[in-house]
């Protein structure tokens, strides 16, 4: 706002407040010699006890910085490789959630050599498929899961018990299957029949998960 | 443990869950599929379990059988799948009613099927899935049980509210007894009087 914009009255209230203040000689003296005299601030400091801080000072005093070309390059290769460590620890850490989620969810799995039906209420269990065959080459898992499908589900050979297994991930519901063992279909021999003979060999059933009505 | 969890994991994989594929196999003929997908819309009206058919047919096309037996399969499973729904009524379950029309194609009487249900609607506190009385049942009668004793074995034992895991060891302990040379008549009496035995002394 310019001077000639102001009011007539805020003109004469500032005209009057410029006017110099009658001050006692010696006392202006004074007030100026200890202006004079008091420490001048640095640039951006803030406070009394920052202005006695040497430490602070000395941070604060300006310093011209060589680099050197080479070293330049080892800095950004230095800082790419933080940056990338960075980001797979974390894409590591996000695999490795599901990966002990499943580990933790494979503890109460079913075991069709003991207990074909999952007592498990969940709408998802895993289920591990088990079958003596000590001289098999081959075995694969069938089913309604895998669209009956011979190469879908194979089972691998346990080296240390020598039976074959595999474990699923099977929705809540009344599951049929068999077995494909060197190319010949067979009944797990530890679940419950299925009444559905109507292609050859009858089915075995597994129950999973799930409470009925 | 950390090694057979490992396995496990590298086993089962990160992938979702397995579940029924509902499309036809492709090896079936046109006029199959045609023919299936009819009688499967039909079963879906009326409110019938489909997932079944579909595996029906797979199986059938994986076991290779003709077009015309894999037909005949499911039109079967179909009206089955129907007197299933019609013995434990509207309110069963998509699972209920096809372990019960399994148990149907063992020879157990649909009679026998309400009975079940109805047993097992009164007891005080269900420790049982009736699916899994209905697995048991139809495997005792696959075994050569005669179905009407198997039914009456099994009604009574979910009448005294057991567990889905006496069910289950009660069906193993029977199938060792028949595999040993026992009568199935006798391995039923034995193993079901032992289960109640057991239960009455439990009873406070």
């Amino acid at each position: 706002m310019s001077e000639p914009e102001n009011p007539h009255w805020l003109r004469q209230v500032s005209g009057e407040l410029r006017e110099e203040v009658p001050v006692r000689a010696a006392w202006r003296a004074k007030l100026l010699d200890e202006v004079a005299r008091a420490p001048r601030p640095s640039p951006g400091a803030g406070d009394d006890e920052t202005l006695s801080d040497p430490w602070a000072s000395e941070a604060r005093r300006p310093r011209r910085l060589v680099l050197h070309p080479l070293a330049g390059l080892a800095a950004a290769v230095a800082f790419a490789a933080v940056g990338a460590a960075t980001t797979l620890a974390v894409m590591t850490r996000r695999a490795e959630t599901p990966a002990r989620t499943e580990v933790a969810a494979a503890q109460p799995a079913s075991r069709t050599a003991a207990a074909p039906m999952s007592d498990a209420t969940s709408d998802v269990d895993i289920v591990t498929f088990e079958l003596s065959a000590p001289t098999a080459t081959n075995v694969a898992l069938v089913g309604s899961f895998n669209r009956w499908n011979p190469v879908a589900t194979p089972l691998e050979r346990d080296a240390v018990t020598g039976r074959w297994m595999v474990s699923l991930r099977l929705p809540a519901g009344r599951h049929v299957y068999a077995f494909v063992v060197d190319g010949d279909i067979t009944a797990d021999p530890a679940a419950p029949r299925a009444a559905d003979a109507d292609f050859g060999t009858p089915n075995s059933v597994v129950l999973v998960g799930g409470r009925s009505s | 443990m950390k090694r057979i969890a490992l396995v496990t994991f590298l086993l089962i994989g990160p992938g979702t869950a397995l579940a029924q594929d509902r499309t036809l196999p492709e090896k079936l003929g046109a006029p199959a599929r045609t023919t299936l997908q009819r009688l499967i819309d039909s079963a879906r009206v009326a409110g019938l379990p489909v997932d079944p058919l579909y595996s029906k047919a797979q199986e059938g096309v994986f076991r290779g059988a003709s077009d015309d037996r894999v037909i005949a399969a499911v039109q079967r499973l179909a009206r089955e799948l129907g007197d299933a729904r019609a013995a434990l009524g509207d309110s069963a379950s998509a699972e209920e009613i096809t372990a019960a029309s399994n148990a149907i194609r063992a020879g157990v009487a649909t009679a026998d099927l309400t009975r079940l249900r109805d047993t097992r609607a009164k007891g005080r506190n269900s420790n049982h899935r009736l699916t899994v009385a209905l697995v048991v049942l139809a495997d005792l009668a696959m075994r050569g049980v005669p179905p009407s004793l198997a039914a009456a074995s099994v009604n009574e034992l979910v009448a005294r509210n057991v567990t889905d895991n006496t069910l289950i060891s009660f069906r193993q302990t029977v199938e060792r007894d028949l595999v040993n040379g026992r009568s199935p008549a006798s391995a039923l009496d034995a193993r079901t009087r032992s289960i109640v035995e057991d239960a009455e002394r439990r009873r406070p």
